[in-house]
């Protein structure tokens, strides 16, 4: 179970998240959906214990994320990720492994993530030398190295060209039956609308909708109901401000 | 502790593949080899053909200093690979102790390199194996640590290049400060107070600095030796114990 309760964080004196509050079942693919700045990123790197929020309490698997050893559990990709560019596909997934303490003595299982994520063929090259598409891979299998219980994915089929986007959602519907607890953003809502149990909406970091996916959809496209939420909240937004 | 090892593994891994860092290198080589003609002019002279020698070593090795450390924290904040170990059960002062122990073990290694080729042009030129030689690119390697840890607690704050002028400068200032205050003392008032304040606050780096003692083969004092490197462990702790504090409430 992860729990969000009325998490609160600003910059500048902005809100971005604005008393979030959301609780995910064990097992589910839970898809996080707002526009650019809405503040999906800043909720994700808090729940990953990158960023403090100022207020409200998130607990994964009844444990604190403040708690640093309750990331023993996750596994977190970013968005767009950066590496370490002289490193081997191969050296930086042990490099990973190694901050859980099990590198070496699970080579073969950080092999068979490459291969499942498409990249064993490219272990031993430079990172430097991969394209965009195989960044955005090594990134979700690095995510992977600990056998997390729960993934946090911020945009995983960003980048990637159809053919990688079926293999890592194959992969995240595998983790799914794995029993695995999935926790995406993503902006590409066809996706999402084929991957998630529930999905969550935040504009402006508020939450506009949580609850499954069907529900939500009514038998429209996601996509449909995505805009006519965020229109109906943009709406709002502006007829307050009016008054 | 595991932790603090794998990202100073890693550290180093990614630092000595720099192709950079072996151009400096190059020029450093060069240049302690230049000491075989400096042998001719010098007429043998072993004082001269050490002194150029130890000199270059200090300055080369101060250059890779700054050229890998200056940047060290900034880049992973600006490029974002902190979000890889900062997920995962790390904390923030172990990347701090990591970092550190990764950029002064490549800095030892490529210090080790430099110390080869000056061991080998000195016995080349009659001088035996200048085991005193030695102990002053020992100190010399001390002091980078500390300059490491200088240019660590600025970046935990500061852009690379802010953080480098400052660094530098603490680096000029730590090695003028004894004959400041010696000269201050002379004027007295707020400015002795000043530079005096001024010798407690920052670190005084000529502690470090044994090259004329060992080219003339002066007695060097154990003792002393031994207390510079005590003094140069204490101020990094201090200085890598401010960075974890600045950099724990970082926003990344």
């Amino acid at each position: 179970m992860i729990d969000l309760k009325n998490l609160k964080k600003s910059y500048d004196g902005r809100a971005v998240v604005d008393g979030l509050t959301l609780h995910i079942k064990t097992g589910h693919v839970f898809g996080f959906l707002g526009q650019n700045g809405a503040g999906k990123t800043t909720t994700i790197k808090m729940i990953v214990g990158l960023s403090a929020p100022e207020e409200g309490e998130i607990k994964i698997g009844g444990r604190s994320a403040s708690d640093v050893s309750s990331r023993e559990k996750i596994g977190f990709m970013p968005e767009a990720p950066y590496f370490y560019e002289r490193l081997t596909g191969l050296e930086f997934m042990k490099f990973c492994a190694d901050l859980f303490g099990r590198g070496h003595s699970g080579l073969g299982r950080l092999e068979e993530i490459l291969r499942q994520v498409g990249l064993y063929d490219a272990k031993d090259r430079a990172i430097g030398n991969y394209s965009k598409g195989m960044k955005q891979r090594l990134g979700f299998a690095q995510a992977l190295v600990n056998n997390p219980e729960y993934i946090f994915l911020d945009e995983p089929l960003d980048g990637l060209d159809p053919i990688g986007r079926k293999e890592i959602k194959e992969i995240i519907k595998s983790l799914k039956r794995g029993g695995k607890t999935v926790f995406f953003n993503s902006h590409i809502l066809y996706d999402t609308e084929e991957l998630c149990d529930e999905i969550g909406i935040i504009h402006h970091g508020r939450l506009l909708y949580a609850g499954p996916v069907k529900e939500f959809c009514a038998g429209r496209p996601l996509e449909t109901r995505f805009v006519e939420e965020v229109e109906k909240a943009e709406k709002i937004v502006h007829e307050t401000a009016q008054i | 502790m595991r932790n603090i090892i794998v990202i100073a593994k890693n550290t180093f891994r990614e630092t000595i593949r720099d192709r950079i860092l072996y151009g400096i290198l190059g020029f450093a080589a060069l240049y302690i080899l230049l000491d075989l003609f400096m042998a001719r002019l010098a007429l043998g002279d072993l004082v001269m053909i050490k002194s150029f020698g130890l000199a270059g070593i200090y300055l080369f090795g101060l250059m890779i200093t700054i050229f890998l450390g200056a940047s060290i924290l900034y880049k992973e904040i600006e490029r974002r690979t902190l979000y890889f170990v900062l997920s995962k059960p790390v904390s923030r002062r172990q990347v701090i102790l990591g970092k550190f122990a990764g950029l002064f073990t490549a800095v030892i290694f490529t210090t080790a390199l430099m110390a080869v080729i000056y061991l080998a042009v000195i016995f080349y030129e009659g001088g035996g194996f200048d085991y005193l030689g030695l102990l002053a690119i020992f100190m010399q390697v001390v002091e980078m640590g500390l300059f490491i840890a200088l240019l660590i607690f600025f970046s935990s704050f500061a852009a690379p290049m802010t953080s480098t002028v400052c660094a530098v400068l603490v680096l000029f200032s730590g090695h003028l400060l004894d004959s400041v205050l010696k000269n201050s003392k002379l004027i007295g008032g707020l400015t002795y107070r000043l530079i005096k304040a001024a010798y407690y606050v920052l670190p005084n780096l000529e502690k470090f600095n044994i090259r004329n003692i060992v080219v003339h083969r002066v007695a060097i004092m154990p003792a002393s030796v031994l207390w510079a490197v005590a003094y140069a462990v204490f101020y990094s702790v201090l200085l890598l114990f401010f960075a974890s504090v600045i950099f724990k409430k970082r926003e990344l």
